[in-house]
């Protein structure tokens, strides 16, 4: 019986091996899938301050692998990121008719630089147009205006922004336009004035979203109550993990959703860390402080501002002044997010090339992450598309056929 | 001869001349006949109206048909116009941002009117998009930047223009630009600064037409060197007839035409007559109190101001304080211009709404006289057709086609 006891004995170990082997293949089984749904979904992040590279005296060549800053079209690829939203962005400080031809002057940057790579990426406007680029294999290209202070005061600006290409205005930025209040300003508006409804109201009928990241809270509601389509909070992140002014509360999240409207996970690490948000309030006064001391030493040298904010970040990180962020809070906000309002109302919006990006989330070749984290949490890949562009197409839809009813009324 | 014979010869011979006589009676209605065919078979386009500052104004919508001003979309069907430029103007003082922010209501206020009334209007960036139009049974609208201080030396604002539809830029209105020096200006920059040349080559490639109406004899001459496309002068006359320095001379028409170009012949009554033009230069007196009357009746409105100026000054004629003119100067202009440059190089730019109109040519509903007349002259069908809208249908053609043919060069 010696060879009957040998081949249970193989039997036995046999089993034992492949039981071990089968148990360790779902792991490597999810990162395979987690690959296959990130390079197969529309991936779209809805705020990005690139923009800025393009007047670059160094010259930025968004064709090329940069070793520095986060969006270039090879990290782009290597990220399944194929939609993504321009932020067109000037200081909140200009007003008038020369904030206006500063707008004109990004939104041509991002037109040319864009047109240099017809290959790899393309202009879009609509869902239509970026759902086609995606099926050509090529990035879309869109834009936002990040701050109602463009417009220059004047409502028909809208509409040529529009015939230009933006598909979002951002209300205000860092401090209150002439008809918005900011929530990094002193109130001045209370929320949004007469002028700031018509304006909002025009958005509407230009298929334009309305974007209330940076905006005060009330403004936030007024937006809410006028607003005919449902709005978008292009780069923000939930006040409940990080008390940051920037961030939305839950009510107001909830409000956001009520209305059909998402929120677009914004990457910079004071709106995502407690701890980090806390420390860096005291060791540097906060991003808006930051901002305004960095003016001094580089007036309107974009390329200063980032070499001198990188070495102060660095400097106090390494003094133990600020804390270490990990990517994985990005997830927690996400979470949360879905959490209180569900999968719909959830996408991102990263603020890459324009805040402080946590570690391991430093470029967009790092995105698939994302949709890992997502997956291993238990995510269903349904969602998991939902938030990493479906919910954005969606709301473009909705804010187009609210235009097209608008102005088919008399 | 016998008498009897010598009667009925007589009377035989006033018979036939009788009958030659009604006969040349049927052949002219039968131009009439044919010139009304031809005119409304036809693709008119008037390359410059000035009807954009009655939108600015607030006041005027190009529905209805008006009592005053020259176009609408009642008196353009009924004129057979098929396609116009309307200018986007303001004045050469003002520059600067605000001379870009300006620009940008004006091209809005011209594509508002083209979304209330568009069963009648469609608006046009091409050639194609022009003949499409009348396929459609539509008016194609295009526009033209007057005046280079709209950009504010930024090429990026240019290209934001051309996106939003604008298809030529008069590099200068009746003042120097921060580039470019004008007819009716000190000479400053000797023609075209070395930016101007810039400018010049993003219009070739962005497929803008470089127009030269307005512009000073060395910017002009300039443009010629710098351009790799043809030229248009969307409304200017010739000098030879009428010596202001807004019209062209005989030797700048040839160059013109030599590259392609074509010059549009303008309505107004100070390019049209040297009679006109020597009583205004003899009585500045004259246009001061045409001025002052004008600024009581229209403050700052600027549409107002176009069309009261020309509604002013044809009471001053019929006051007989200014000489009479005719519509048929635009012919003797016409015919000058192909008599210099050949028929394929001339063509139609009225400066309706911005200018004081000949008698006979008040507004678009008079535009099939203009045919007419042509046709009178023994010009053909075909040459007719060219001077109507074909001439600067094909220069716009050029130009987008050189405009391809440049990008592809950068690209490759």
């Amino acid at each position: 019986m010696r060879s009957a006891r040998a081949i249970f004995l193989f039997a036995v170990i046999f089993l034992l091996a492949t039981n071990t082997l089968v148990r360790s293949v779902p792991a490597d089984d999810l990162a395979v899938r987690a690959h296959k749904l990130q390079f197969s979904s529309i991936v779209i992040d809805t705020h990005d301050d690139t923009t800025q590279r393009f007047f670059s005296k160094a010259g930025f060549d968004l064709g090329k692998r940069n070793s520095d800053g986060a969006i270039d079209i090879p990290r782009m690829r290597e990220g399944g990121m194929n939609g993504i939203f321009f932020s067109i962005w000037i200081d909140g400080h200009i007003m008038g008719p020369t904030a206006i031809q500063k707008a004109l002057d990004q939104i041509d940057a991002v037109r040319e630089n864009v047109a240099k790579y017809p290959k790899e990426i393309v202009m879009a406007r609509t869902a239509e147009d970026v759902r086609r680029a995606h099926a050509q294999g090529k990035i879309a290209a869109l834009m936002g205006v990040e701050g109602g202070h463009m417009l220059g005061n004047d409502i028909r600006m809208v509409r040529i922004f529009s015939d230009l290409g933006v598909r979002y205005m951002t209300l205000s930025h860092f401090y209150n336009t002439e008809w918005s209040d900011s929530s990094t300003d002193k109130p001045a508006h209370n929320g949004l004035t007469d002028f700031g409804k018509e304006i909002v109201r025009e958005m509407n009928r230009q298929g334009m979203l309305v974007d209330i990241s940076h905006v005060s809270d009330k403004t936030f509601y007024d937006a809410l109550e006028i607003s005919k389509a449902p709005l978008i909070a292009s780069h923000s992140s939930c006040r409940a993990l990080c008390d940051h002014v920037r961030d939305m509360s839950d009510d107001m999240i909830k409000a956001l959703a009520a209305k059909g409207g998402v929120i677009q996970i914004n990457y910079e690490k004071s709106f995502i860390d407690q701890g980090y948000k806390d420390a860096s309030a005291k060791a540097t006064g906060g991003v808006v402080e930051i901002i305004s001391q960095l003016k001094k030493t580089c007036g309107d040298d974009e390329e200063c501002f980032e070499r001198e904010g990188a070495k102060l970040e660095k400097r106090l990180t390494d003094e133990g002044k600020l804390p270490h962020v990990s990517w994985e809070r990005i997830i927690d906000h996400i979470d949360h997010a879905v959490k209180l309002v569900g999968a719909d109302h959830v996408g991102l919006g990263s603020d890459f090339d324009g805040a402080n990006m946590p570690e391991g989330m430093e470029d967009a070749s790092k995105l698939p992450k994302i949709t890992e984290a997502l997956l291993r949490k238990g995510y269903s890949e349904g969602d998991i598309r939902k938030i990493l562009g479906e919910n954005t197409l969606r709301i473009m839809e909705q804010a187009e056929k609210v235009s097209k009813e608008l102005q088919a009324q008399p | 001869m016998r008498s009897d014979v010598r009667r009925t010869m007589l009377f035989v011979s006033l018979c036939l001349a009788a009958f030659v006589f009604v006969e040349t009676g049927v052949s002219g209605d039968d131009i009439t006949a044919r010139a009304r065919n031809l005119h409304f078979s036809s693709i008119v386009v008037d390359t410059h109206a000035d009807t954009t500052q009655r939108f600015i104004d607030g006041d005027f919508d190009l529905g209805p048909r008006n009592s005053k001003g020259s176009i609408d979309i009642p008196r353009m069907k009924q004129g057979g116009l098929g396609a116009i430029f309307f200018s986007i103007w303001i004045p050469s003082k003002i520059t600067g941002p605000i001379a870009v922010k300006r620009a940008l209501e004006q091209i809005e206020a011209v594509r508002e009117q083209v979304r209330k009334h568009s069963q009648d209007l469609v608006f046009a960036k091409t050639a194609a998009g022009v003949r499409e139009a009348r396929e459609q049974g539509k008016i194609a609208l295009l526009m033209g930047v007057e005046g280079g201080h709209m950009i504010h030396s930024d090429l990026g604002v240019l290209r934001k223009f051309a996106e939003l539809g604008v298809r030529y830029m008069t590099l200068t209105h009746s003042g120097n630009c921060e580039w470019a020096d004008s007819s009716t200006d000190r000479p400053v920059h000797n023609g075209l600064t070395d930016f101007g040349k810039d400018v010049i080559r993003e219009m070739n490639r962005l497929g803008l037409m470089v127009d030269v109406s307005h512009v000073s004899d060395k910017t002009f001459r300039d443009v010629l060197s710098v351009s790799k496309a043809p030229i248009i002068a969307s409304h200017s006359n010739c000098r030879a007839l009428c010596d202001h320095p807004r019209n062209m001379s005989d030797e700048m028409i040839r160059a013109l035409a030599a590259k392609g170009g074509v010059i549009q012949i303008n309505y107004h009554v100070g390019f049209l007559s040297q009679a006109f033009r020597s009583a205004e230069r003899t009585h500045p007196e004259i246009n001061q109190s045409i001025a002052v009357e004008v600024q009581k009746r229209c403050g700052e409105k600027e549409g107002c101001q176009l069309i009261e100026g020309d509604r002013i000054t044809r009471e001053y004629v019929e006051q007989g304080k200014l000489p009479r003119v005719d519509w048929t100067k635009i012919i003797e202009h016409i015919d000058h211009a192909v008599k210099v440059a050949g028929i394929d190089h001339v063509g139609l730019g009225s400066d309706f709404d911005g200018a004081n109109m000949p008698f006979g040519m008040e507004d678009a509903t008079s535009l099939p006289k203009i045919t007419e007349a042509l046709l009178w002259k023994g010009y053909s069908e075909d040459d007719v057709k060219k001077i109507l809208g074909e001439n600067t249908l094909r220069l716009m053609e050029d130009v987008e086609r050189i405009s391809r043919e440049l990008n592809t060069t950068k690209r490759n």
